[in-house]
């Protein structure tokens, strides 16, 4: 469970972050190999040094010390101060203790100057930083003492400033390396927007930036996108010239139909067929129609077009309501709104036998709803109804005119006026068909 | 669809026949609306491209051109524009296109009318009909401009009515949407405004038009157009005369 859960936090990390983990990781394997291998050689040296100097120091202190008098060590001890070898002398019997870990300094000192060890040297870690890092005494001949604080070189203490002062060029590299990431990835970022819009209206190619791969796949994906762009460009255009061909036949088989010798049974029946034909061919012409843009937009009474498609639907038979404000306008395209709105009430009242039409102002937006007592849609098939040349219903049931390009002409109509399309089934039973439209187009 | 005054829709009001130019490159097309066109009471030339076009233009005058405007050779909408450059005769075009785009464009460039492929012989005859009614002047309250076009547009108390996009626009501009049927209403009453019209004669007159006949009483298209004409806070233009039948009150002018 937990796996699943890293593996799955581990995915949603972003392509910069991972990068930068991986620089990240070596920059720690780095300084952790340095400090290892290179601090402590280092180290040894600076001991050594270390050692030498302190040893030198005391040696010199301590006989000078042994040869003066006693009221004088005082200020010898003043005296034989440097900056960097601080000397004290003390009378009584007080030493410190407890220092740990620096045996092996004592050790060396001890090497180098054989005399200190009978002095009692003593070493110790300095606890408040000021006069050095390192203090020590030794115990002179008449059991005074000489005690002296100096600086050694050597990382003994790690204090907080030491680790900032280590991190913070790492922490600079790590913020400037995120931010370079980020610029080299970002023609990523517009290849994956200008991906997702493919196939919705005009191509637009992504300006090639970035590493050498990257301009590639760039490349590719703009050429994908031309070559998409012609494909459904061939499909409208064979569409279109296949309707268009289709409509002088069809008018001459309409006007002869006009014809006094036919009979009227027959003028009928044929005559239904070719308003069938056309209207197959309207839906196409509607669908092709509706990617177009070059109708402005218009101010438009969207409750009196709602109304006027009832009056009319219900002029021809159908029932259907109407339910809303005499008046509302919205900026949109008045022909593919129409459509849209005609499309969703034909279908109610096609599939669901009535249609009740709502429509209110929503804040911002129009909102127009179509709804129908009918059987409504399987739940897994809605993302299905609004495919185009997909019908729901079975071939065996194929009594319905259209190509089932109905909801999706909806879907397309709305979409150009950034409004949303929503369709689902009332729990009361009956499918429900909700289009808002912003009030104003911007 | 039914039509019952299929055949005899055609203006008795017409005077004389009028002459109609179709330009159809489709041969059997063109036969055959020529003979609906002629069934219908007009007299019909005919020309398979634009240049037959101007010959006959050049010979005859005619009252009107029913033009296909995806003729071969030059574009329809080529053709549309020197037409309209070189003379006002009223103009129906004719598309198999049925784009709502070409239908703009088309009236955008002043064709008078719009025909979607495939049409039938009554719709034909109604929009050629109501064409010529309207270069006739409807009945001199749209004022012709030049050479008996008249203006397309009317306009009442802030309204505005396009009787060849068939559009009505509200005072704030917004397109109003009527059925067929109330836009016919709408258009009787603007040609006789201030005039208390019948029920009877309101149904002969409005029938006379394009619209789909609608077997919806007279009654209930006033109050759907009542409706929809009515602006915040104002009554809409049309008044009921008890026991006579109705009246357009406002005033009607070009715009």
């Amino acid at each position: 469970m937990t796996a699943r859960r890293l593996v799955a936090l581990f995915r949603r990390i972003g392509l910069p972050e991972r990068l930068l983990a991986v620089l990240l990781l070596v920059i720690i394997v780095d300084f952790a190999a340095n400090s290892l291998l290179f601090d402590r050689a280092n180290s040894f040296e600076l001991r050594r040094d270390d050692a030498e100097r302190i040893s030198e120091n005391l040696i010199l202190a301590t006989r000078m010390m042994e040869r003066a008098a006693t009221p004088g060590r005082d200020r010898l001890a003043d005296d034989l101060s440097s900056s960097h070898f601080a000397l004290d002398w003390v009378p009584a019997n007080e030493r410190q203790r407890g220092a740990v870990g620096l045996a092996n300094l004592r050790a060396q000192i001890v090497e180098i100057a054989p005399e200190l060890a009978h002095s009692d040297l003593e070493l110790h870690l300095e606890e408040l930083p000021g006069r050095g890092n390192i203090g020590g005494s030794v115990r002179l001949e008449d059991r005074s003492v000489l005690r002296f604080h100096t600086h050694a070189h050597a990382a003994w203490s790690l204090t907080a400033g030491r680790i900032i002062s280590f991190i913070m060029p790492t922490l600079l590299l790590v913020l400037l390396a995120w931010i370079l990431l980020r610029a080299t990835l970002r023609p990523l970022r517009n290849l994956i927007g200008a991906a997702r819009q493919l196939g919705d209206g005009l191509p637009q190619p992504v300006p090639e930036r970035g590493p050498d791969e990257l301009r590639s796949l760039i490349r590719a994906l703009n050429e994908m996108q031309e070559r998409i762009h012609q494909s459904l460009n061939d499909r409208t255009h064979t569409m279109l010239a296949i309707g268009h061909d289709l409509k002088t036949p069809l008018s001459r088989m309409s006007l002869r139909l006009d014809d006094p010798a036919v009979e009227p049974d027959v003028r009928e029946g044929l005559q239904h067929d070719i308003d069938e034909m056309r209207m197959l061919l309207e839906s196409l012409q509607a669908y092709v129609d509706s990617d177009g843009k070059a109708i402005p937009i218009e101010q438009v009474d969207v409750a009196v077009m709602a109304e006027t498609l009832v009056n009319t639907a219900a002029d021809r038979g159908a029932d259907v309501c109407y339910f809303g404000p005499p008046h509302l306008e919205i900026r949109v395209r008045p022909v593919a709104v129409r459509r849209a709105l005609s499309n969703l009430i034909d279908n109610a009242v096609h599939y669901g036998g009535n249609a009740r039409v709502f429509v209110r102002r929503d804040g911002g937006a129009a909102e127009v709803t179509v709804e129908d007592d009918g059987p409504g849609i399987p739940e897994d098939r809605i993302a299905d109804a609004l495919q185009p040349f997909v019908r729901l219903d079975t071939a065996r049931a194929r009594d319905t005119a259209g190509m089932g390009l109905g909801l999706a002409i909806v879907r397309k109509a709305v979409r150009n006026e950034n409004g949303t399309l929503d369709l689902r089934n009332r729990p009361e039973g009956g499918l429900r068909a909700t289009i808002r439209l912003p009030l104003t187009s911007d | 669809m039914i039509r019952p005054h299929r055949l005899n829709i055609t203006a008795p009001a017409l005077t004389t026949a009028a002459t109609i130019l179709l330009v159809e490159d489709d041969g059997a097309l063109r036969t055959l609306t020529a003979r609906a066109l002629r069934q219908s009471g007009f007299n019909v030339l005919t020309a398979a491209t634009g240049a037959e076009m101007w010959v006959t233009l050049r010979e005859t005058s005619v009252q009107l051109i029913v033009l296909d405007i995806m003729l071969p050779g030059t574009s329809g909408f080529d053709l549309f524009r020197r037409l309209r450059r070189e003379s006002d005769v009223p103009i129906i075009f004719v598309s198999a296109r049925g784009s709502e785009e070409d239908r703009v464009l088309g009236l955008e460039l002043g064709a008078d009318d719009y025909l979607a492929k495939p049409f039938s012989t009554r719709e034909l005859a109604a929009r050629v009909s109501a064409v010529l009614r309207r270069g006739g002047g409807l009945d001199g309250i749209a004022e012709s401009t030049s050479a008996g076009r008249v203006s397309d547009a009317i306009a009442f108390e802030g309204w505005h009515v396009s009787p060849t996009r068939r559009e009505l626009r509200s005072p704030s501009g917004a397109i109003v949407d009527l059925t067929g049927a109330e836009f016919d209403l709408l258009t009787t009453f603007l040609t006789y405004p201030q005039r208390v019209l019948g029920r009877e004669r309101l149904m002969e007159l409005s029938r006379a038009r394009i619209g789909d006949s609608s077997d919806r009483s007279i009654d209930v298209l006033v109050s759907r157009l009542r409706r929809k004409l009515q602006a915040e806070g104002s009554d809409a233009p049309i008044i009921t005369v008890r026991g006579v039948g109705y009246m357009f009150k406002a005033e009607v002018r070009p715009a």
